[in-house]
């Protein structure tokens, strides 16, 4: 609008072959210059762009380095420290490991608002406290609520139950949200134990798996073979 | 193939692909002599070269490799070997390894902490012609046909029966084959049936999740 409005307005004046004339003037100076400077100005800003990129590369690797260093390097003098002692080492070697595949595959993870992240993470703090793998599978996710928090901390308890008790290499966690209900289980393939005969100094079960679920709403089932092991399945609804 | 009816069963052999070292030297120490290593790789043309040549009954084939990976490795060998099983091990537990190395056409999948006996297991069902899923790649596998229906309905390959979610819900919750039939109530070469179903289902649906995947590793 304003160049039409120019345009009338150097009509009117007459001027517009004069304007014309200069302003081709005007573009043939550009284009020269353009011409000119054009090469020098594009090699100057690939330049500064492949300076920038490998300062990017470099801070990246010197991150990675840092990283390394405060994990890996630790870890490793920690396990030569205790090359005697197997369980410790697993336990460091476990811990490490997870750090890492959690740093090189999802970032992501770190939300533990949502209840399969909260899962994996209770099961490491398991793995950590007892030296003993606890392998989470998750299908599907929820959010937490009182619920699935009272699911959470049973499922703890039941790992930190077999890690403790039942003598197995490794516990397996299972968790599906699928529908309206959200279930899990947690199992070894330990000495097992008579659920019916539970010694009274092993609350845990009693109390902290079973009453926890059945009072926020949810279920617990245990069972146990002697010799060939024990799962315990907890469900709930799912949040809504 | 031609099974031999012979008492004395021949020896499965194995070509173990890794690009490290130590690992395969670990493997086949852990092998020991319950399978004849025929073979071994450190990357995708040296994997294709061997396995190619000694046509083992089973590779057991790591998902990182220099030169393309693991499926690279499949690409090329299936095609002009069909009767070589692979058996994909890996560190990764990234779904998109795990449902890329399958669709390409690895018979099953396990992380490279199994142990040496559960290996060996592994390797004899592979070699069987059945399919071997870790927990986790079961848990890929119920999370890709989870949900709403695929608009083609009609297509079996993309839905699973209650059967084989049953399977493999027990495989994810760290159940044993022999164990699954026990709990099932069916025998354990029925338990192999399902699972090979699904390695099927997993190889062939076009379920948007797979593809996804597959895509993100370019495979299809």
């Amino acid at each position: 609008m304003i160049v039409g409005g120019l345009v009338a307005f150097l009509v009117a004046q007459g001027q517009l072959e004069a304007t014309l004339d200069a302003l081709l003037g005007v573009l043939v100076v550009v284009a020269g210059l353009a011409l000119i400077l054009g090469p020098w100005l594009w090699r100057l800003w690939r330049d500064l762009e492949s300076e920038r990129r490998a300062l990017i590369v470099s801070q990246e690797r010197a991150d990675v380095a840092a990283h390394l260093h405060d994990s890996v390097l630790q870890t490793l003098a920690l396990i030569q420290k205790h090359a005697n002692d197997p369980r410790e080492v697993v336990r460091l070697a476990r811990s490490q490991e997870r750090d890492l595949r959690g740093w090189l595959y999802d970032d992501l993870a770190d939300d533990a608002s949502l209840f399969a992240a909260a899962l994996k993470k209770a099961a490491a703090e398991v793995e950590d406290a007892h030296g003993i793998p606890v392998d989470v599978v998750t299908v599907g996710d929820t959010a937490i609520d009182e619920r699935t928090r009272a699911l959470l901390k049973a499922a703890r308890e039941a790992a930190v139950n077999a890690a403790k008790h039942s003598g197995a290499d490794k516990v397996d966690i299972f968790a599906e949200v699928e529908g309206e209900e959200v279930e899990l289980f947690v199992r070894d393939r330990g000495a097992g134990f008579d659920p019916e005969s539970v010694p009274d100094d092993r609350l845990g079960v009693r109390r902290s798996i079973i009453g926890r679920m059945e009072r926020h709403g949810g279920s617990a089932e245990i069972r146990s073979t002697p010799s060939e092991g024990t799962e315990v399945r907890l469900s709930t609804r799912r949040p809504r | 193939m031609t099974e031999s009816e012979a008492a004395e069963p021949r020896m499965i052999t194995v070509v173990l692909v890794d690009d490290h070292a130590m690992f395969r030297t670990g493997v086949r120490a852990e092998l020991g002599s319950s399978v004849d290593v025929v073979g071994e790789a450190a990357d995708t043309q040296e994997a294709v070269r061997v396995v190619l040549e000694t046509r083992p009954d089973v590779v057991l084939l790591d998902v990182h490799l220099p030169g393309g990976g693991g499926a690279e490795v499949l690409r090329h060998v299936l095609p002009a070997a069909q009767d070589v099983k692979f058996l994909a091990l890996s560190v990764s537990d990234a779904a998109e390894d795990v449902i890329g190395t399958i669709r390409a056409g690895a018979r099953g999948y396990v992380t490279k902490s199994i142990t040496g006996e559960d290996l060996v297991a592994a390797i004899k069902r592979v070699a069987d012609g059945d399919a071997v899923f870790s927990p986790r790649l079961a848990g890929f596998v119920l999370d890709a046909f989870a949900g709403s229906e695929p608009p083609s309905v009609d297509d079996d390959l993309d839905r699973l029966t209650q059967r084989e979610r049953e399977v493999l819900r027990l495989i994810a919750r760290g159940y044993a084959y022999k164990e699954i039939a026990k709990e099932l109530f069916i025998s354990v070469k029925t338990v192999e049936t399902h699972v090979s179903a699904v390695l099927r289902k997993l190889q062939l649906s076009n379920r948007y999740e797979l593809t996804r995947w597959a895509t993100d590793r370019r495979l299809v």
